[in-house]
């Protein structure tokens, strides 16, 4: 099985793994559990148990296409963000501090969507792109 | 004659806070000249956002101001907004609001002790290095970290930026399955709370008694935290809306948060203030638990704020228990309270100290003028007075990075949240 979990918050740019999530409920894909996670700080360690495969999908501030979806290694995950403040406890250190721990699943993949809106101001979202991402994911645990 | 270094320490972004700071430190033949405490995290006018809503929609406004002490802010502003009203919430609403605010205490203690204090007395540069060598115990804080985001959860619908509270109680009220399922998880959590106690007693300590001032609520019924009188060491007992009589808010030119001084005076607020004033309020079997320990409260050692926090952590967690144990839900979860023309004030213990709120409100319930005073504003001049009493204890011949680090901890004993204190920590110092 694998568990998809959109990190995100109700409003502006930062709905991006939420949208995510939204769509993904329509596609059906099998074997994946999906979950909406409300800025989770260090509560995200509690989701990346008892699971095989874990992908987390974050918005992603840069230069790409707006709703583009991009796979991300975690040394790249590393270089977006820095510990400062728990203010600020992102993605990257809840994963740096499950993987200090020990505590990070067999498979653990990322997804970015680079954020931003269209003219009406809604957050946009490549569904194509994002279904070939997971499909890729899918097929690659063999399910 | 001795020869003295003239010293600049800067240290652009302090790191284990609560927001974006910075600390800026002049030593000149030997003497601290200057130590500025600088909050540039730009201010974000949440006085102003508030302006124009109705009573209910400024509860959920506010508490964005803090990811991590939304329920503080949701608390101050619906006791204010009640107070206004004459309005007093029946023993149900009294009882669970403390239970949600000892969520919050117990989110907050817990991520502070485990994830930014820690690491300073254990020397680690981060919680996440801290994990190779003491996974146990950063589990242990994650572990109460989420039990406190889920107990805030259950009658907030979220842990973050709640939404369940409104003027007159809550919107709605837990089942009693989910009561009782957190009761469980609320008593598994009471050994490790106990055992976090001895831990951080063993910690070592500096030897850095300093004389201060400490301000809290007071309520006579109970250990203060979602209402009371304000109250200090030396004498102060009023009624929360005379603050402005005894409180000055004063614009410093470093800061984008105001300091703020009772009668001309730096103060403290937060858990050691409370623990200062209120210790003797504390359940016996709590009270007990410090015994043997070494430490005792009051204590003018600001670096036994780690072991107060953890005291209050495993109060917060017995309170809840206590407060949850013959939970039964109630006919209705609040009541209709009718909106009063006039000069609301609320004031509550977050988890950093007093958060004290004022709404000037009209005849139809909209805010028409808001003040917020959160605490870490209220202690940033007692942190500027304490980083210059510590370092000339620790020698100011020392070295720049063992200068760094002691003003840094001194910062982080205060648990500073820096993002609700702008209207805040990178170290520069300065020698010459």
């Amino acid at each position: 099985m694998i568990r998809i979990i959109g990190v995100g918050s109700p409003f502006g740019g930062d709905q991006a793994g939420w949208l995510a999530i939204d769509h993904l409920q329509s596609c059906q894909f099998a074997g994946c559990e999906l979950i909406k996670l409300d800025r989770p700080g260090s509560g995200l360690l509690s989701y990346l148990q008892d699971v095989d495969q874990v992908v987390v999908i974050d918005a992603l501030i840069s230069s790409g296409q707006a709703g583009g979806v991009k796979r991300l290694e975690r040394e790249e995950l590393a270089q977006c963000q820095e510990l400062t403040s728990s203010h600020g406890f992102g993605v990257a250190d809840a994963l740096a501090l499950a993987d200090q721990l020990g505590e990070l699943p067999p498979r653990i993949s990322l997804l970015g969507i680079h954020t931003g809106e269209d003219q009406n101001g809604v957050p946009v979202l490549d569904k194509v792109s994002l279904e070939r991402q997971i499909q890729t994911l899918l097929e690659d645990t063999g399910d | 004659m001795v020869e003295h270094r003239d010293i600049h320490i800067n240290v652009p972004v302090l790191t284990r806070v609560e927001g974006e700071g910075a600390l800026e430190l002049d030593i000149v033949g030997g003497e601290i000249e200057r130590i500025n405490l600088r909050i540039f995290e730009p201010p974000r006018l949440f006085e102003k956002f508030v302006e124009g809503y109705e009573r209910n929609q400024v509860i959920d406004m506010v508490a964005r101001i803090c990811g991590i002490c939304p329920v503080a802010y949701q608390m101050s502003a619906v006791q204010a907004f009640e107070r206004l009203s004459g309005f007093t919430p029946d023993p149900w609403v009294k009882a669970m609001r403390r239970v949600m605010y000892c969520g919050e205490w117990i989110q907050s203690h817990a991520l502070h002790v485990h994830l930014l204090a820690a690491p300073d007395f254990l020397g680690f540069e981060s919680a996440i290095a801290m994990a190779a060598d003491y996974p146990d115990a950063v589990r242990r804080g994650l572990q109460l970290q989420t039990l406190g985001n889920d107990l805030i959860a259950l009658f907030g619908g979220r842990s973050v930026h709640p939404v369940g509270v409104r003027v007159g109680g809550f919107y709605r009220a837990p089942d009693r399955s989910a009561v009782e399922a957190m009761l469980k998880r609320l008593e598994a959590a009471l050994p490790e709370a106990e055992a976090l106690i001895g831990w951080t007693a063993g910690l070592s300590f500096p030897d850095d008694d300093q004389s201060f001032i400490s301000v809290a609520l007071s309520d006579p019924d109970q250990y203060a935290i979602g209402q009371g009188r304000l109250i200090s060491g030396q004498g102060l007992d009023i009624d929360i809306c005379y603050f402005d009589s005894h409180f000055q808010e004063i614009q410093a030119p470093h800061s984008t948060a105001l300091h703020s001084e009772l009668d001309g005076r730096p103060y403290l607020t937060g858990p050691l203030a409370r623990l200062n004033l209120n210790f003797s309020q504390l359940p016996l079997k709590v009270r007990g638990l410090m015994e043997g320990c070494g430490i005792n409260f009051p204590s003018h050692n600001m670096f036994h704020s780690i072991v107060a926090r953890a005291l209050e952590l495993y109060f917060a967690i017995a309170e809840a228990i206590r407060l949850l144990e013959h939970y039964e839900v109630p006919s209705q979860s609040y009541e209709e309270v009718e909106p009063v023309e006039g000069n609301a004030f609320g004031c509550t213990e977050a988890p950093r100290g007093i958060l004290w709120h004022r709404y000037d409100v009209d005849q139809a319930g909209i805010v028409r003028y808001a003040r917020i005073v959160p605490p870490t504003s209220q202690n940033q001049g007692r942190i500027e007075e304490d980083i210059a009493l510590s370092l000339q204890k620790l020698g100011l011949d020392q070295d720049d990075d063992t200068l760094r680090l002691r003003a840094e901890q001194v910062i982080r004993n205060y648990d500073p949240c820096i993002s609700c204190a702008t209207h805040f920590l990178k170290l520069k110092v300065n020698r010459r």
